[in-house]
């Protein structure tokens, strides 16, 4: 894989932080107290990490991947609990995309990615109540 | 071109020198199996990581039964790791894939003692995945950086339960 292939691999990874960065815009409006506050720093978290990956891709003479307008949510959030289920999705998606960053060759890039996918994960068992056998797998894995 | 009645008065002082300068070795008869790469070795060392951490949660969770709905999902998750570990190991028939434990430490002398030894046991079973990232096929690589992010959320969960 050459760097045609990770540059791809780090704009997946940004366009998922774009996207957390967005759901959790809906996720922090429904929730309320510790819960707000807990959405508030998992956001902020996104957007560094968001801003890291743009600059990483520059650095590459690359043009980062801009945020759409908007984003189709995968169900509705009218509540505390459908908010939480965003947040375990958002932060599986981000977790998901790392992980197709560590397939690169680029050992440096490799460890970025992988040292990058314990904080999604680690937000994702906060948010769900639960651990996961093999965070950014596909479920087949043995989660 | 040679008569076959030629050939065959000629073979047994012409053929030794005809293979030799055709560079045909023959067959490597009875040769030994490949060695075990790099890629396996770290692989077998992850097995026995795998395996010490069982060993480490097993014994916490018999010395101290009430951390059991705290220890029994990350115990369920590091045999899973292993399974999946030992299902990725490929070695000629005469190596063996490790079955053993390898560290055996004492067992903390309180709960809160005991959580943080395990604490500190995925905290060095991370930095262990993550050094052999590098040297991994992609495939491998991304199942060490599963397992090691896995690790990372016990390591959060283990200290949620030392400040509870």
């Amino acid at each position: 894989m050459g760097a045609n292939t990770s540059i791809a691999a780090m704009q997946a990874a940004l366009a998922a932080e774009h996207a957390a960065v967005y759901g959790y815009g809906v996720t922090g409006a429904m929730l309320t107290g510790s819960a707000k506050s807990l959405a508030y720093a998992d956001w902020r978290a996104h957007e560094i990490a968001r801003d890291t990956l743009a600059a990483m891709i520059v650095k590459l003479g690359a043009t980062p991947v801009a945020a759409s307008a908007a984003y189709t949510l995968p169900f509705t959030v009218t509540g505390a609990s459908s908010a939480r289920r965003l947040a375990v999705v958002l932060e599986e998606g981000v977790t998901r995309a790392y992980l197709g960053l560590v397939a690169v060759n680029d050992s440096t890039l490799r460890t970025f990615a992988a040292r990058a996918m314990q904080a999604p994960a680690t937000r994702a068992a906060a948010w769900r109540g639960s651990t996961v056998a093999f965070p950014g797998m596909p479920s087949t894995t043995g989660r | 071109m040679l008569s076959r009645r030629q050939l065959l008065a000629a073979s047994p002082t012409t053929l030794p020198l005809f293979l030799a300068l055709s560079a045909c070795k023959g067959p490597a008869v009875l040769s030994g199996p490949p060695p075990v790469t790099d890629q396996t070795t770290m692989l077998l060392h992850a097995v026995t990581t795998e395996q010490n951490l069982i060993w480490i949660y097993n014994k916490a969770a018999v010395t101290y039964s009430s951390l059991a709905p705290v220890l029994d999902p990350l115990l369920a998750e590091h045999r899973a790791h292993l399974a999946q570990l030992r299902g990725r190991v490929i070695v000629p028939p005469s190596t063996r894939v490790p079955g053993a434990v390898t560290a055996k430490p004492a067992m903390g002398a309180t709960k809160a003692a005991a959580l943080a030894q395990l604490r500190t046991a995925e905290q060095a079973a991370i930095a262990t995945l993550m050094s052999r990232l590098g040297g991994a096929s992609p495939s491998l690589a991304q199942l060490y950086a599963s397992i090691a992010a896995s690790e990372a959320t016990h390591v959060t969960a283990l200290t949620s339960e030392i400040g509870s």
